[in-house]
């Protein structure tokens, strides 16, 4: 009874009720306390401990096992997430360069971005650079009258037209 | 009774697993543990079947002691495991058809063996109320100080400490009847 053997029961009384009485009841309690010590409670059989150490033991086992469980799910879900999330950041990066190239396609031929000369590479651009240099050509041979007219008076009438086509226009 | 120091490396052992910190428990407490349950029900087999439910459920409530008074958390459980057994009204139903019997049988027994001692202390708890004979019983076998067992109950030391008193009072008149 260590505890008990070293807390002061008198003190504790006291708090409650005078010194005499105090000192009453700390007499009942210690009487009360023989009869207890000189009537000792039966003690466990030397097999029911033995019995309760080996369930005890089972019960360690469980329990062990049961860790092992409980750590061995943990690292699989968490394993788990990272190859979700792996597969979902390949997925998102394949199809992420796929709709890059696609966007450039769309917008700008390929040709012109390997090329070093745009004009000459590219076939549309050729074509239509050729024809403006065609249609620069003859009119500037119309201005100098090389068709064997007189250019100027060519111009004057093809803009005396277009001023009757513009007023047609507006008169429906 | 451990050292102090013993039972902080049993404890430690207890929480990590170890069957033989288990083991010693067992040793150091097994005895206090049953005459705790054996004065409270006065029947040895449903004192063993509780001392094995106790140190079983340690096992996996050992995690929750989480320092301070070990006495006062093991009989804390022990305390909840017996009121538990109580509840349970088949049990409770088999106490007392039990108890009725072994009064019979040990009264008989006390006048031919001679063994009245402990029979007559048995009888003579029957006759306090079950809350005074569970403070009489709590204080002895967890040798708690009267301040921790009135933090367990959840009542003023005052009231403690009066119970306590009427309780052991009334044992010793009964006792010398």
């Amino acid at each position: 009874m260590n505890a008990q053997n070293e807390e002061n029961l008198k003190e504790l009384f006291e708090r409650f009720v005078d010194d005499s009485q105090a000192e009453g009841s700390v007499e009942d309690i210690r009487k009360g306390d023989e009869i207890l010590f000189e009537h000792p409670a039966p003690e466990p059989d030397k097999e029911l401990i033995a019995d309760i150490k080996a369930k005890t033991a089972r019960a360690v086992l469980r329990r062990r096992a049961g860790g092992f469980k409980r750590r061995a799910y943990k690292i699989a879900s968490v394993a788990a997430v990272f190859i979700v999330l792996a597969a979902i950041g390949v997925k998102l990066f394949e199809s992420g360069s796929r709709s890059e190239g696609f966007v450039t396609a769309s917008i700008i031929p390929r040709a012109i971005w390997d090329s070093n000369n745009i004009v000459t590479d590219d076939e549309d651009l050729a074509t239509l650079t050729a024809e403006i240099e065609q249609i620069e050509g003859e009119l500037l041979a119309l201005q100098l009258g090389e068709n064997g007219r007189n250019g100027y008076g060519d111009l004057v009438e093809l803009e005396m037209e277009l001023i009757e086509i513009d007023s047609d226009f507006w008169k429906g | 009774m451990a050292r102090s120091d013993d039972l902080v490396q049993i404890i430690k052992g207890c929480k990590g697993s170890e069957a033989e910190s288990f083991e010693k428990l067992i040793d150091i407490y097994g005895r206090r543990c049953y005459g705790y349950f054996y004065r409270l029900t006065g029947n040895r087999e449903i004192s063993d079947d509780l001392l094995g439910e106790l140190f079983v459920k340690l096992v996996a409530k050992i995690g929750s002691y989480k320092g301070g008074s070990f006495e006062g958390w093991l009989f804390k459980t022990a305390s909840n495991l017996f009121h538990d057994y109580l509840r349970s009204k088949q049990r409770q139903r088999k106490l007392l058809e039990v108890r009725k019997k072994q009064f019979e049988s040990e009264v008989t027994e006390s006048k031919q063996c001679g063994s009245e001692r402990i029979d007559k202390l048995q009888i003579q708890l029957e006759k306090l109320d079950a809350d005074t004979r569970e403070l009489i019983m709590l204080r002895f076998y967890s040798e708690l100080r009267f301040k921790e067992i009135a933090k367990m109950r959840g009542e003023p030391i005052g009231t403690t400490l009066s119970k306590l008193h009427r309780g052991l009072k009334k044992l010793r008149v009964l006792m010398e009847q």
